[in-house]
């Protein structure tokens, strides 16, 4: 477990830098959406998920996140074939705010280049970099606004 | 200076499958076209409009909507519906969300773009100012909704409809939500909930001179300059396209990915005085709730809590959560948090299918 300004994000997994996060057990890869996403966008309305078995490309968007009236994307962390989704979601979007990286997982991905496609994440002692670059930015942003 | 593009009809009402097409493709454009923003300022049809993920037979009484000869589609950005009409500005906008000047992340990002709208009403004489849940409020009173979705890998398309007028009768007639029975009050409950600029302004306007404020706004803004245009080619194909996949698309405008719809009422006796409660939940998420009863209060107050609670989890613990966020001593005379947490946990209780 790691608090970053603020932010949970816990050591041993691999982020994507659109907010997913992925987690790799065995030959399976659970992906979510990160503390920092849940916390910007505020209470999950809906998710608009993709169905098993479709095949998804490292990057690509394969579902949409409505938080108030703003729809964002998630991203594919890796490649693969989505084999499970989580159904959970579907009576309660409110687990990805609550628990984004236990309860709240979005859904599962069998990868098909996972070597790879790993090192084009954020792990391990880059994810301190890619915070402060994320809080950066914004106040950045802030100031010129 | 950098110029963006403007596309803007003062003149003729568009259908939803035109306006909404133009609008989709503005973020494509930016993305694999290569064009700098696009403004589009337009005006449509009697229409109503849900958003992406609502469910348009539950929001919308179409057998009405039919009779009446008023159009309803699904937009492609959040939010709930919007009843559009001659006398509603619509508002698309294709922006990259790195653009210079715009705020980071979702927040960032409505802030910036709700002050150009504020710039622009100030330009009418109109004090206005951003409310929770995105919309624009005078006086606790609602003047413009907002909503917005990331379309490709940078380009947003923004979406915003600012009332020159509001037709509250054909509001109360074609829409199902809030509750059926909330009709019986009729005008007066949503005249104190919604404005408009000619009712701030105590006189009648036409839609050019609002269009040029809020053209002039984004200019001073953003520090940019306007070139007036029409789609490209390319732009067409893709408007084109987007009004046969989509806009006149069944399967697109009856999309069955939304989630469940339900409504209810609740009643609750307090010091205070009678809270009655009205909700419509879309899942388990709150779509619209109106707190009325014979209590002492605010317009200002009440709409504040009531927008405090709108797209928010419906659960107990937040419903508490986020009425305390705003609460102040005394908005309501005689009444607490938990007492309208309470009431409105009744309302949940009586939920029904919508």
């Amino acid at each position: 477990m790691a608090i970053i300004k603020g932010y949970d994000m816990p050591d041993g997994l691999y982020y994507h830098e659109e907010h997913s996060w992925a987690r790799v057990e065995d030959n399976r890869v659970t992906v979510g959406m990160d503390d920092i996403f849940q916390k910007e966008a505020g209470d999950i309305v809906f998710v608009d998920l993709p169905d098993e078995e479709d095949e998804v490309e490292q990057g690509e968007v394969c579902g949409k996140i409505q938080s108030r009236k703003w729809i964002g994307k998630l991203c594919a962390p890796v490649s693969g074939e989505i084999v499970e989704i989580n159904e959970d979601l579907e009576d309660d979007t409110g687990l990805i705010n609550q628990d984004p990286y236990g309860k709240g997982w979005i859904l599962v991905i069998e990868p098909s280049d996972l070597e790879n496609e790993l090192d084009n994440l954020i792990h391990g002692d880059t994810v301190v970099d890619f915070i402060e670059r994320e809080i950066k930015r914004t106040e950045e942003e802030r100031a010129k606004a | 200076m950098h110029s963006w593009r403007l596309f803007k009809d003062t003149v003729d009402h568009v259908s939803t499958a035109s306006g909404l097409s133009i609008d989709d493709t503005l973020p494509l454009s930016l993305s694999r076209h290569g064009s700098p923003p696009i403004l589009h300022l337009y005006i449509f049809r009697p229409s109503a409009i849900v958003g992406k993920y609502q469910d348009i037979e539950a929001a919308l009484r179409l057998d009405r909507c039919r009779d009446r000869g008023t159009e309803y589609n699904r937009r492609s950005t959040g939010g709930g519906t919007v009843i559009m009409g001659p006398k509603v500005v619509a508002l698309g906008l294709g922006i990259n969300i790195d653009h210079p000047g715009l705020g980071k992340g979702i927040g960032g990002i409505f802030e910036s773009l709700s002050a150009v709208l504020i710039r622009a009403l100030r330009d009418l004489g109109i004090k206005a100012g951003f409310r929770l849940k995105n919309d624009l409020e005078v006086d606790g009173k609602k003047i413009a909704g907002l909503s917005a979705t990331l379309e490709t890998e940078k380009a947003i398309l923004f979406h915003a409809s600012l009332l020159v007028d509001f037709d509250i009768p054909l509001m109360l007639d074609i829409m199902n939500q809030p509750p059926a029975k909330l009709h019986d009050r009729g005008y007066s409950c949503f005249s104190q909930r919604i404005t408009t600029i000619q009712e701030q302004l105590g006189h009648d306007i036409d839609m050019g001179p609002v269009m040029e404020v809020i053209e002039k706004a984004f200019s001073q803004q953003f520090g940019v300059s306007f070139e007036k245009d029409e789609p490209d080619r390319w732009e067409k194909e893709s408007i084109k396209s987007l009004a046969n996949t989509r806009y006149t698309n069944p399967d697109w405008i009856f999309s069955h990915k939304h989630p469940r719809s339900s409504m209810g009422m609740g009643e609750l006796k307090t010091p205070g005085g009678l809270l009655e409660i009205y909700l419509s939940l879309a899942g388990s998420t709150i779509e619209h709730i109106v707190i009325t009863g014979d209590f002492f209060s605010t317009t200002k107050d009440i709409n504040l809590l009531e927008s405090a609670l709108k797209w928010t989890s419906a659960k107990r613990e937040k419903i508490a959560e986020h009425l305390s966020e705003v609460w102040r001593e005394d908005m309501i005379h005689g009444v607490d948090v938990p007492t309208l947490t309470e009431a409105i946990v009744k309302a949940k209780e009586n939920l029904v299918r919508a």
